[in-house]
């Protein structure tokens, strides 16, 4: 059996498949490749690594399954590299092995948004299929309280790291509040330094670079609707992670991205009236 | 001599590594490791097994993780029988340097007149002690060996960052501690994605 093969058989399974909104928007691509992730060690002493395992489909060829799983992985990596030389708060990469198609990431020890956030309960058949229970609103509320900040805090985090990702020009392509994780202040790095509690964004499995304001735009949007669909009552919420976005692009940048974030609403307003 | 063990590698699956500071014969060691490569027959075989390690500039080396990262890259890539270089301890150094260009990277990783402090990472099974090992390293290495903690002291961060073109975004960190650790993220993750870079 090959190395990353027996690395995945000796690691913990995280969770299985795409969550619910991506899956809402892009069902074509979410269909095709949906990775599994395992918290695993490259050695009994290394830190914790999350892996990202792209198996290969039977049904197509092999060859071109091979290709894509390879350039799927590379479109990833090659994300998260430019975002970390941006300072974006993402993982760094740990392992790549594109042949097996199996992506290697830093850790973040912490929670995802969606699980800090009021919201609807998993186990329906939208569930993510992660292992484990769905806490309820009051456990939600004090487990952030646990890191130390507010919710309008968190959606501050969450403003200014989507807008450091728009300045370094990466599309993230599915934002929702799963692809984003809290990290526990005691687990940075750096052993020096006193260390707040970050934001990081992942899953940058849809992601692409473009200095386009209409990607930048929809992207924001895709976030909006994740917002609505998942946490219900939460307009408040997006309106501070847009004040922390603006106050992070500057009023220039800002005001073109705004125009046309309203453009791109309306055009999501009509369709919905018409299908 | 410390060692990182890779369970699930099927062969080869322990790399032994030991820091060397100060160094008193690079000069020596670089032209041993160019003549074993030419030399024929059984004195050949002798003189290769002799270097058969991978000589590593610590100066260029920004942490623990980045050490292994290579390595496991390398181990690999050995294992896939996609090495780019010769043997698993020049792909380290391949792995190493962010071009693909091999003659680069064995000229700024590897073993030079002028290096003081050098990694030395030999990749092996189970079946080697780590005290074999460091009897034939003590044969061709005239130096000191130190608590790998020592590298804290010998890093030259200013080149680093020249070779991965980190100047500008390093400096908006702040702190120095945390430059240094801006800086080995981005340099462990761009090793680990070597081979999906281009
Ligand atoms: N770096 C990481 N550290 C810790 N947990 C992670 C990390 N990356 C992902 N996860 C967890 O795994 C889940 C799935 O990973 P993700 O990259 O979003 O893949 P996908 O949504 O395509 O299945 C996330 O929702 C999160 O809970
Ligand atoms: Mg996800």
């Amino acid at each position: 059996m090959s190395a990353s093969q027996n690395l995945i058989k000796s690691s913990h399974l995280v969770s299985q498949g795409a969550e619910a909104a991506s899956r809402l928007s892009f069902p074509c691509l979410q269909k095709y490749q949906c990775p599994k992730v395992y918290k695993a060690h490259l050695t009994p002493d290394s830190p914790p690594l999350l892996l990202k395992y792209r198996f290969q489909k039977q049904y197509r060829h092999p060859s071109l399954d091979v290709n894509l799983t390879r350039s799927r992985i590379a479109g990833e990596a090659r994300a998260l590299l430019k975002c970390l030389r941006s300072g974006v708060n993402v993982p760094g990469i740990r392992m790549v092995d594109a042949t097996e198609g199996v992506l290697g990431i830093e850790w973040i020890e912490g929670q995802s948004v969606r699980k800090l956030l009021p919201g609807e309960s998993e186990g329906d058949d939208e569930g993510e299929g992660e292992v484990g229970e769905e806490p309820t609103d009051e456990e939600k509320l004090d487990a952030l309280k646990e890191y130390g900040v507010s919710i309008d805090q968190l959606m501050s985090l969450i403003g200014t790291e989507i807008a450091k990702m728009h300045l370094a020009d990466v599309i993230h392509g599915d934002l929702t509040t799963s692809n984003m994780i809290l990290r526990r202040p005691s687990s940075s790095s750096i052993p020096d330094i006193p260390t707040q509690t970050q934001l990081f964004l992942i899953d940058f499995g849809l992601s692409y670079t473009s200095s386009l304001i209409e990607d930048k735009a929809v992207d924001l949007y895709v976030l909006e609707r994740a917002f609505s669909s998942t946490h219900p009552d939460s307009s408040l919420m997006f309106t501070g992670v847009l004040a922390a976005y603006q106050k992070k692009m500057g009023e220039k940048r800002w005001g073109v991205v705004k125009a046309r974030l309203d453009d791109v609403r309306l055009r999501g307003r009509k369709r919905s009236m018409v299908g | 001599m410390q060692s990182f063990v890779f369970d699930h590698i099927p062969n080869n699956n322990i790399a032994y590594f030991a820091l060397y500071s100060p160094v008193q014969n690079p000069a020596e060691l670089k032209r041993r490791i160019i003549e074993a490569a030419k030399i024929e027959g059984e004195e050949g075989d002798k003189e290769r097994d002799a270097v058969n390690f991978a000589f590593i500039d610590a100066s260029l080396i920004t942490s623990k993780l980045h050490l292994e990262t290579a390595i496991y890259q390398a181990i690999l890539a050995e294992s896939q029988g996609s090495l780019r270089t010769k043997t698993v301890h020049s792909e380290i150094l391949f792995a190493l340097n962010p071009t693909n260009n091999i003659t680069e990277a064995i000229r700024r990783y590897g073993v030079s007149d002028s290096t003081k402090s050098l990694l030395i990472a030999h990749i092996t099974d189970k079946s080697k002690s780590s005290s074999a090992i460091e009897e034939k390293l003590n044969k061709v290495v005239d130096g000191t060996m130190v608590s790998f903690k020592e590298l804290d002291a010998i890093t030259d961060w200013d080149r680093i960052k020249k070779y991965y073109k980190l100047e500008k975004e390093s400096k908006e960190k702040g702190a120095i501690q945390s430059q240094r650790s801006f800086i080995d993220n981005v340099v462990v993750s761009s090793v680990a994605m070597k081979t999906v870079m281009q």
